[in-house]
């Protein structure tokens, strides 16, 4: 137990250091002088060449690397230069809006796709799975950009159930705050659908088609028993895993949605770092939202590991 | 034992048709010009002259949907190639390396797919630039990890067989094991992730165009019409829905026919 506890957390770091180098290394390679970009094109040569070496651009890359992992470590996360504010500021003011959207979305889709998922599994090939499986297609395949359009249409123009766009904090009440992410969150979870219904799914089939629910029924448990004390217990692990993963990469997925709710989240945020090519911010986000990808995991994992008798034992699981 | 049909494999290879040959249809012959715009009809409604309406100048909203198929498939086939010609080099390497550059190649395609797919995209964009070059190879760099985790996991089964080690007796090179005696085995499983990820590129492309970092106007694209389509859908809804049903159903045919495939070969052969 503890040594598989030990190699993962090394994973996990392993895996962290080669998010930040990646994202430094890609975003080192824009074309352009950052030095340039901070001060405008009417800048002389002498102002640039003062500025590159105050912002460590002569150093050779690796020290450039060790400089901002320094700096991010002691949480100094650079200054931002479109908004002239420190990159971790900023995060914190775009987080809580990007984090209730895909909280609730995540809630919304892992709700969801339980109930459908588990039903399919146990009625496979009825109407009901023919439902769940056309949902998770479309899930797959419905471009988020149209459907939040489609909605906007539909729920916030026509029926005016929703506001058009913006968002509402929650410091002016949690039902107007609800209103305005409700939208987007129905949009982006709808996306997730199509990946967790498949997951659920089919690890309720597998886990309805072992042994030890044959032997469940051997000694007389009736079959509504069986399933809930045997089955999804065995099934519930792969969907917490993903599930996990999915709200940490919702994190930076919501670019979309927030550009058409015109929501001010980390996404909106990234937009503007990308158009104005603002380096120090976008390598702050990147990380940022990677980092909690690669951490979020890290978690599921151990709270499987906590779940799991048969990891927690130290044996590997047994899967046929 | 007849096997039953297979509804996925049917109804996404109808689709795929569909809009293969919409593509191929463009290239010979067009409703309109699709660049040609017409002050005089603009947001005109569906009717018998436009058969999907105009646009906010005018232009013939079918025929830019036809021309954009192009660029669509285009940049969906040659990225998802790339991708897993790419991925799959790194993954067939990595499991026949083994030692320590295995789990160093192999962190780094962790790594990799710690990066949501949009985000990843805009990064790449940033760098490679906007255009179509820039969503190819960004998308393409996206579907790395993807083609190397299952060549990976393919090789390190296939490394076990008999077969493998028959040809491995007899002096054949790692790189022919490889090309000549796994690629056979693999190909089922790899002709259905492409066909699965050719769905998720042209989705990822279009998501770039509606932000504005994919496909540069003039060239049409889907998601740039969609983009342009928003600032007026409250006021004329219809032009959203075109382009909308088009992408939709692009995607969904190659997911469909990823996993039409996949039931047909992968299952049957892994049983």
């Amino acid at each position: 137990m503890l040594k598989l506890l030990v190699r993962r957390l090394l994973s996990a770091l392993a895996v962290l250091f080669v998010v930040s180098f990646i994202t430094f290394v890609v975003l080192l390679c824009i074309p352009g002088d950052a030095a340039q970009l901070v001060l405008g094109v009417d800048a002389t040569p002498e102002k640039v060449a003062a500025l590159r070496e105050a912002m460590g651009l002569n150093e050779p890359w690796y020290i450039q690397y060790l400089d901002w992992i320094g700096g991010v470590l002691r949480g100094d996360w650079g200054t931002s230069y479109v908004y002239g504010e420190n990159v971790w500021t900023l995060l914190c003011q775009r987080l809580p809006v990007t984090f209730s959207v895909a909280l609730l979305s995540m809630l919304i889709a892992v709700v969801l796709s339980a109930v459908l998922g588990i039903l399919a599994a146990l009625k496979k090939d009825s109407p009901l799975d023919i439902l769940a499986r056309t949902v998770m297609q479309l899930g797959g395949a419905l471009p988020s950009f149209w459907l939040a359009m489609l909605f906007m249409l539909f729920f916030a123009s026509y029926l005016g159930w929703f506001p058009i766009t913006g968002y509402t904090p929650m410091s002016e009440g949690f039902g107007a705050c609800l209103r305005s992410i409700a939208l987007p969150s129905f949009v982006l979870a709808i996306g997730e659908l199509g990946i967790l219904i498949r997951i659920v799914r089919s690890s309720m089939l597998t886990a309805l088609d072992q042994d030890f629910m044959l032997s469940a029924r051997v000694k007389g448990l009736p079959p509504r028993a069986a399933i809930v004390r045997y089955a999804l217990r065995s099934a519930v692990i792969a969907p917490i895993t993903i599930s996990g993963m999915q709200l940490a990469k919702l994190l930076g997925g919501t670019v979309i949605v927030e550009t058409i709710f015109a929501l001010p989240g980390i996404g909106r945020l990234m937009l503007t770092a990308v158009e104005q090519r603002d380096i120090t911010l976008l390598q702050g986000i990147v990380l940022f939202i990677t980092s909690m990808v690669v951490l979020v995991s890290l978690v599921t994992d151990l709270i499987v590991m906590a779940v799991n008798p048969a990891i927690r034992t130290g044996e590997e699981a047994v899967s046929r | 034992m007849k096997r039953k049909r297979s509804f996925s494999l049917t109804a996404g290879a109808v689709m795929v048709a569909l809009i293969v040959a919409m593509c191929l249809v463009s290239f010979v012959w067009m409703p309109m010009d699709p660049e040609k715009m017409d002050t005089a009809n603009r947001f005109a409604l569906p009717g018998a002259q436009h058969l999907l309406g105009t646009d906010q100048f005018g232009r013939d909203v079918l025929s830019r949907i036809m021309e954009a198929s192009r660029w669509a498939l285009l940049v969906g086939v040659c990225s998802v190639t790339a991708g897993a010609a790419a991925g799959s080099a790194i993954g067939a390497a990595a499991a026949m390396l083994g030692g320590v550059l295995r789990s160093v190649i192999m962190r780094f395609i962790d790594g990799m797919m710690s990066f949501p797919g949009i985000l990843l995209a805009m990064m790449l964009v940033t760098v490679l630039g906007k255009g179509i070059l820039g969503s190819v190879l960004a998308i393409g760099i996206f579907m790395i990890p993807t083609f190397s985790r299952l060549v990976y996991s393919m090789v390190l089964e296939n490394k076990q067989r008999l077969y493998v080690k028959a040809a491995q007796s007899y002096g054949c090179s790692r790189r022919r094991i490889v090309l000549h005696h796994m690629l056979p085995d693999m190909l089922p499983r790899l002709i259905t992730q492409f066909s699965s990820s050719i769905g998720g590129a042209v989705l990822l492309e279009s998501s770039l165009s509606f932000l504005g970092l994919g496909i540069q106007p003039p060239t049409p694209s889907w998601g740039m019409m969609l983009s342009e389509a928003r600032q007026f859908v409250l006021s004329y809804p219809y032009i959203a829905v075109a382009p909308g049903v088009v992408l939709l159903i692009t995607v969904l045919g190659f997911n469909l026919l990823g996993d039409g495939l996949n039931d047909r070969f992968v299952k049957r052969s892994s049983r």
